[in-house]
């Protein structure tokens, strides 16, 4: 039974991934005008522009292209920048590697404070924590990340010179330097992700809190504070999972945002460059690569929510 | 919900009275750039000499305008969609589900940054791109939760008994459905529309929303943001406005959810 | 000595404009050891006052006056920590439904060792272990190791209500407060809990606080019996004197609403309105609702006087009032037209099988489809009540879906004034589906939350009939009329009604299509016990006037007994036993309507049998893997020959028929009934 759910959850994942290709390739390629005129310019000849199109085989039939394109990203070949003409693969995995350190960094600050400011605000409902959290939450739900961004940089790192206010990488430089540089961009993607969690968390606690098996563990005479721990936690643990991986949407698009207001050279900032460029493999390579991130953290997700849960489990 | 409401009200009467009362126009250089707070120019004035505050009072048009108008397109295009497909269900609506979980798949921002890439960057200042954009990123996502509430409903014996007279399709949506949903619906509007300014701010911010000479506050922001260490305030006036007027739309979706007996829920 | 004593009791809650008055100023006591029910419709304040057993209020409510002292200790002044080492050691909770109750995950052993853990009983690990096996043994479940390692999902409602009383018995409390804990459980298995109850108070000498709308259970349980009304505990006294003779009025009526399945006499609504919060009197709060209600009722609160030695009543007008009529000669039931003819009838159903079984999605395997009801059959003529009659499970519910055109039956014939209808609603006619309606069992479902009771009505008759303006107005009216309600509620939202209200809308809206069958599921299981009394009074007097037919589906014996002309007995979707009512409730009997019957708590003193053992058994739902689909559960099973061989139907006569490998002889001879009397 549970074999089965995981392995329909798990061929569900891959035909949305498909699906999303897909998409992100039709998007990408019903770009207007001539891309073989934009990209060798207006001096190039006829036969430069055909050569490039044959190259690309933008003279085939759509569905044909695509084949081709899924078939060689499967093996992670996206084939060459239009505008550097160096492998795509070769350009993304140094930014990935850089632009997965600065997300990693946001989620390990992310994990604790949401944790405690949901369970604080859920346990103390009403009262002053709560109220603060719930300030707080709105407050930063309402700030957009460059705007948050650019007051962490004014106040940190002009005003009180704390820490860089552009997180150049690559310059050498030890674990912790690079700890520093990136701290305000990994704090401002926290922000961005975890106002939304806590209150989802907050609110799922004191669903659980208010039922009746919790009150039932209460008129038991078990302590309260075992009763949040061994009760109702475990309970609310499984939605809060899926909306951590929900959640990721916000990270993957904060990045570009935070990539281009701290100058950190990741992933978002490439993105940003090749719209730009209209640089069609850059992009492809890009936008998958974030949709299946988001996908497979959204299966692991829901795959650890169905082990977790015993009725799925046992039955 | 007071508290935001008024904030709302007083938006909405800057936005629409702006051009009348500016002391500048948007496009116009007027004094020496980057100066800070003063009373000739209280928000200063930016990298171009330009004076901030006209800008940001007349920049509330863009960001309220698109956010409200967009959001309500996406709600009434993805609520019915996703009510007429969670009723009818079969291979449709399985189909349907599908298209839109792979949309839903690619992050928020980045589909936003993907549509505008195809639609070609240099189109990026027009108001009608911006609006197709914000349609296409919530319309799934508002279409998917449109569709768990109706295949909650039909199962429900009010819906049953509707079926039972001989009902059609479109008068079981319309008379049974629909006006259960719309409170739902209402939330799910206002909890969206607090969250557009932000993409719409994001997108000039990055580049590809509105276009310069626009007061758009994100657009402003990207402009200013080298003037932070000179004349900070030339940041913080657009920065501190479309912070507010999210906090406000934010509080109206609060209010209006408790006042309908129901969550704010924010799912992306 | 008194074990706990409840003196004062005044709570409010907060309704978001004002407190409003939940349980005023009730005094009562619980010795040790003593069974004490509290009984009361929904709103008198009952789980209220339970839950200050255990120190307990609702967020959102206050203790305005009165203490519950416990051994001297008034646990509403007690602070948290005190009163937690009170919970589970001293006072523990049975709760109303253990399903909702029980923590999904956590085993079952481990919550019941962490009722003695908590507590720091039970000894070491080891110790405490054991003792949770000697528990879950004491409370009858099978294989205690098993048990102890599985999850409260994996046992049926009957085993989780069973591990509650384990945990609750785990500290050796001095009493237990049980907050309606049969409520969501079959007839069968509520018998076996009250049985292990009772059963377990001999054991252990725990006294019970016993909080339930059930009168009978109350009778076969309780050694005393406190009534409550709107917040007020109205009469109190020893169980047996309080049912044979009730003083108060409302006590009364609650009486005399609830139909007996060993006297089939007609039930007369004798509780007349509803309990309108918002306008009790300074007075009696019943006064508006009494017969016997002056203005001393309206003006004055009564208080509680002393009848006879322990049995006390809150009435002006205790003295004036008459016994409880010796029951009525019971009345001639209208027959309809032609009750033995086959040819007439209006539904007919041949071979009747469902499945739910209909796989969709491309990974999932086809499955054989299981059936929910098999080989069904029996036929419903004009202006007849035909009843099913079964527990949760049985596939009755589905065989009116299937009638009503929302299932698609696998096999067997449907015929409605001799034509087949088997086939979905989608694909029949304006006329037919006019023809038939359906009434479901819970009116906050089945009414649209968003339109007004105007229009929930006049739809049908828009649909139907074609009418607009003054015409569909007046129709409206008169139909509300036929229901017993008030025009002016055409205005009003399903919200602003009481459950009773909305059930009776929902009936009028069936009626608006003046159909000539209507499917009635479970439509009274929802309604509180006066409200009940009215809707089938109500239910009565529409079949009487309009000719309509029923086929009244329904968990309730003695319901279905009051209502039927003739009932078909149903269990894991096949019929056992078909017959007119008195057939069917008189010997010989199926075995498991002999079951059935035993298992019906009874009120009334002079019809009270003697106790029954009651075999522990499970009600399986779905369908059996025997032949005969009560076989694993039969408690005069023949032998193999039940397990390989589908029992033969033997008729009794050309009504009554049962459908069992026993000779009817043999049957007749093993029945228990009439009930045993002194």
């Amino acid at each position: 039974m549970i074999v089965r759910l995981v392995a329909s959850r798990i061929a569900l994942a891959a035909v949305t991934l498909v699906a999303v290709s897909a998409a992100v390739f039709l998007f990408t390629e019903i770009l207007p005008g001539d891309i073989a005129a934009r990209v060798l310019g207006r001096e190039s000849t006829a036969e430069q522009r055909q050569i490039f199109r044959d190259r690309l085989h933008l003279d085939r039939p759509v569905y044909e292209r695509y084949g081709i394109w899924l078939k060689n990203a499967v093996q992670a070949d996206f084939g060459r920048s239009l505008v550097s003409d160096q492998s795509v693969t070769a350009i993304v995995a140094p930014k990935a590697r850089d632009t997965l350190f600065l997300a990693a960094f946001a989620f390990v600050l992310y994990v604790p404070v949401t944790l405690l400011a949901a369970t604080l605000g859920a346990a103390f409902r009403g009262r002053a924590v709560d109220h603060v959290t719930s300030v707080l939450t709105l407050v930063g739900l309402s700030l957009p990340e460059f705007v948050l961004g650019l007051l962490l940089i004014y106040v940190f790192a002009l005003q009180l010179g704390w820490f860089p206010a552009l997180s150049v990488i690559g310059a050498g430089g030890g674990f912790l330097d690079r700890l520093q540089s990136t701290f305000l961009p990994a704090v401002t993607l926290m922000v961005a992700m975890s106002v939304y969690a806590i209150r989802m968390l907050r609110d799922n606690l004191i669903e659980v809190l208010d039922s009746e098996y919790v009150r039932m563990a209460t008129l038991k005479g078990v302590p309260r504070r075992r009763v949040v721990l061994r009760h109702a936690l475990p309970s609310a643990l499984g939605p809060a999972l899926n909306v951590t991986a929900l959640n990721l949407t916000y990270l993957i698009g904060g990045v570009v945002v935070v990539e281009r207001v701290f100058d950190y050279k990741g992933l978002g900032w490439s993105l940003v460059d090749a719209i730009t460029n209209r640089d069609t493999p850059l992009i492809e390579a890009i936008v998958l690569l974030g949709s299946a991130v988001y996908i497979a953290a959204n299966l692991l997700a829901d795959v650890l929510a169905l082990l977790l849960n015993p009725r799925l489990r046992t039955s | 919900m007071l508290v935001g409401s008024g904030l709302l009200v007083v938006f909405l009467i800057v936005s629409v009275t702006a051009p009348w009362w500016a002391p500048h126009g948007v496009a116009e250089t007027v004094d020496t750039p980057l100066m800070g707070m003063s009373w000739a120019h209280p928000f200063g004035t930016d990298v171009l000499g330009r004076d901030v505050f006209s800008r940001v009072v007349n920049g509330a048009r863009d960001d309220l305008f698109l956010s409200i108008v967009s959001t309500l397109v996406a709600v009434v295009v993805g609520g019915i969609v996703g009510l007429v497909s969670g009723y009818v269900g079969g291979w449709l609506d399985e189909l349907l589900m599908r298209v839109f979980e792979a949309v839903i798949s690619i992050p928020l921002l980045v589909l936003a940054l993907l549509a505008i890439a195809a639609a070609g960057p240099e189109r990026s200042g027009s108001w009608l791109l911006l609006i197709g954009v914000v349609v296409l990123v919530y319309a799934p996502r508002v279409a998917r939760m449109a569709r768990s509430i109706a295949v909650d409903l039909v199962t429900r014996d009010f819906v049953l008994a509707a079926r039972l007279r001989g009902e059609s399709v479109r008068s079981i949506v319309r008379r049974e459905l629909l006006p259960n949903a719309t409170g739902v619906l209402l939330v799910e509007f206002g909890v969206r529309a607090g969250y557009t300014p932000i993409l719409i701010g994001s997108l000039g911010f990055l580049g590809f929303g509105a276009r310069p000479p626009s007061p758009e506050w994100g657009l402003m922001i990207s402009e200013n943001r080298d003037g932070l260490l000179a004349a900070p305030v030339i940041v913080l006036a657009p920065a501190l406005s479309l912070a507010v007027l999210v906090i406000a739309l934010n509080l109206c979706a609060d209010g209006l959810a408790r006042y309908l007996g129901r969550q704010a829920v924010r799912t992306p | 000595m008194s074990l706990v004593e409840v003196e004062d009791l005044t709570v409010d809650f907060w309704t978001g404009d004002g407190w409003a008055n939940v349980v005023n100023e009730v005094t009562f006591q619980v010795r040790p050891g003593e069974s004490y029910g509290l009984v009361g419709e929904s709103g008198s304040g009952k789980t209220t006052t339970a839950g200050a057993l255990l120190g307990f209020r609702r967020p959102g409510s206050r203790v305005r006056a009165g203490s519950v002292r416990f051994q001297g200790r008034d646990l509403l002044t007690l602070r948290p920590a005190e009163l937690r080492r009170v919970r589970g050691r001293e006072a523990a909770l049975v709760p109303q439904n253990p399903t909702t109750a029980l923590t999904p995950n956590m085993r079952i052993g481990d919550q019941v060792e962490e009722a003695l853990q908590v507590h720091g009983l039970g000894g070491s690990r080891s110790q405490r272990a054991r003792r949770v096996l000697e528990l879950i043994r004491q409370v009858r479940l099978p294989d205690a190791s098993a048990t102890a390692r599985k999850y409260p999902h994996q046992l049926s409602g009957g085993q989780q209500q069973r591990v509650t009383i384990a945990m609750a018995l785990a500290c050796e409390p001095k009493v237990l407060v049980l907050d309606e804990p049969t409520t969501g459980l079959d007839v069968t298995t509520q018998a076996q809990i009250i049985d292990l109850l009772a059963r377990l108070r001999a054991e252990t000498g725990v006294a019970i606080l016993y909080v339930t709308h059930n009168l009978g259970v109350v009778a076969e349980i309780c050694d005393r019996v406190g009534v409550m009304y709107a917040g007020e505990l109205v009469e109190e006294g020893p169980t047996e004197r309080l049912f044979e003779r009730p003083r108060h009025p409302y006590t009364r009526g609650l009486i005399a609403s609830v139909p007996s399945v060993v006297r089939p006499e007609r039930t007369r609504a004798v509780l007349h309105g509803l309990l309108e919060r918002g306008e009790l009197p300074p007075g009696c709060r019943f006064a508006p609702r009494c017969v016997f209600a002056d203005e001393q009722s309206f003006a004055e609160q009564p208080v509680l006087e002393e009848v006879e030695p322990g049995h006390r009543v809150a009435c002006w007008h205790w003295r004036e009032i008459p016994p409880l009529a010796e029951t009525a000669p019971g009345e001639e039931r209208i027959e309809p037209a032609d009750t033995r003819d086959g040819n007439g009838a209006l539904l007919g159903i041949r071979e009747l099988d469902v499945t739910y079984g209909r796989s969709r999605g491309l990974l999932l395997a086809r499955r054989e489809p299981e059936l929910v009801v098999r080989d069904v059959t029996f036929d419903i003529r004009p202006g007849e009540t035909f009843s099913l009659v079964g527990e949760s499970g049985s596939g009755k519910s589905t065989i009116a879906r299937t009638v009503g055109g929302l299932l698609r039956p696998l096999d067997g014939e449907i015929t409605f004034e001799g034509r087949n209808i088997a086939r979905t609603v989608e694909s029949r006619d304006r006329e037919l589906r006019r023809r038939i309606q359906l009434v479901f069992q819970n009116p906050d479902a089945s009414l649209n939350p968003r339109q007004r009771v105007g229009r929930i009505v006049g739809r049908p008759v828009e649909l139907f009939f074609g009418l607009g303006g003054k015409e569909l107005a007046a129709r409206i009216r008169r139909l509300l009329e036929d229901v017993r309600l008030d025009p002016s509620f055409m205005r009003r939202f399903p919200h602003e009604l009481s459950g009773g209200e909305r059930q009776r809308v929902a009936i009028a809206r069936a009626l608006a299509a003046e159909p000539r069958l209507m499917l009635c599921d479970e439509v009274l299981s929802a309604l509180d016990v006066s409200v009940q009394a009215t809707v089938l009074e109500l239910l009565r007097s529409l079949q009487e006037e309009h000719g309509i037919a029923y086929l009244f589906i329904s968990h309730d014996l003695a319901v279905v007994r009051s209502l039927s002309h003739r009932v078909g007995v149903l269990y894991r979707g096949e019929l056992c036993e078909v017959g007119t009512v008195d057939e069917v409730y008189a010997p010989p009997f199926h075995p498991y309507t002999q079951e059935l019957l035993l298992a019906v708590p009874e009120i009334d003193p002079a019809a009270r049998r003697a106790p029954t053992p009651k075999v522990d058994t499970e009600t399986a739902a779905g369908p059996a893997a025997t032949a005969c689909p009560f076989a694993d559960r039969c408690p005069v099973k023949v032998g193999p020959v039940c397990d390989v061989e589908p029992p033969p139907w033997r008729a009794t006569s050309a009504t009554h028929a049962i459908r069992c490998h026993i000779p009817l002889d043999e049957l007749r001879s093993k029945a228990v009934w009439p009930p045993a009397r002194e």
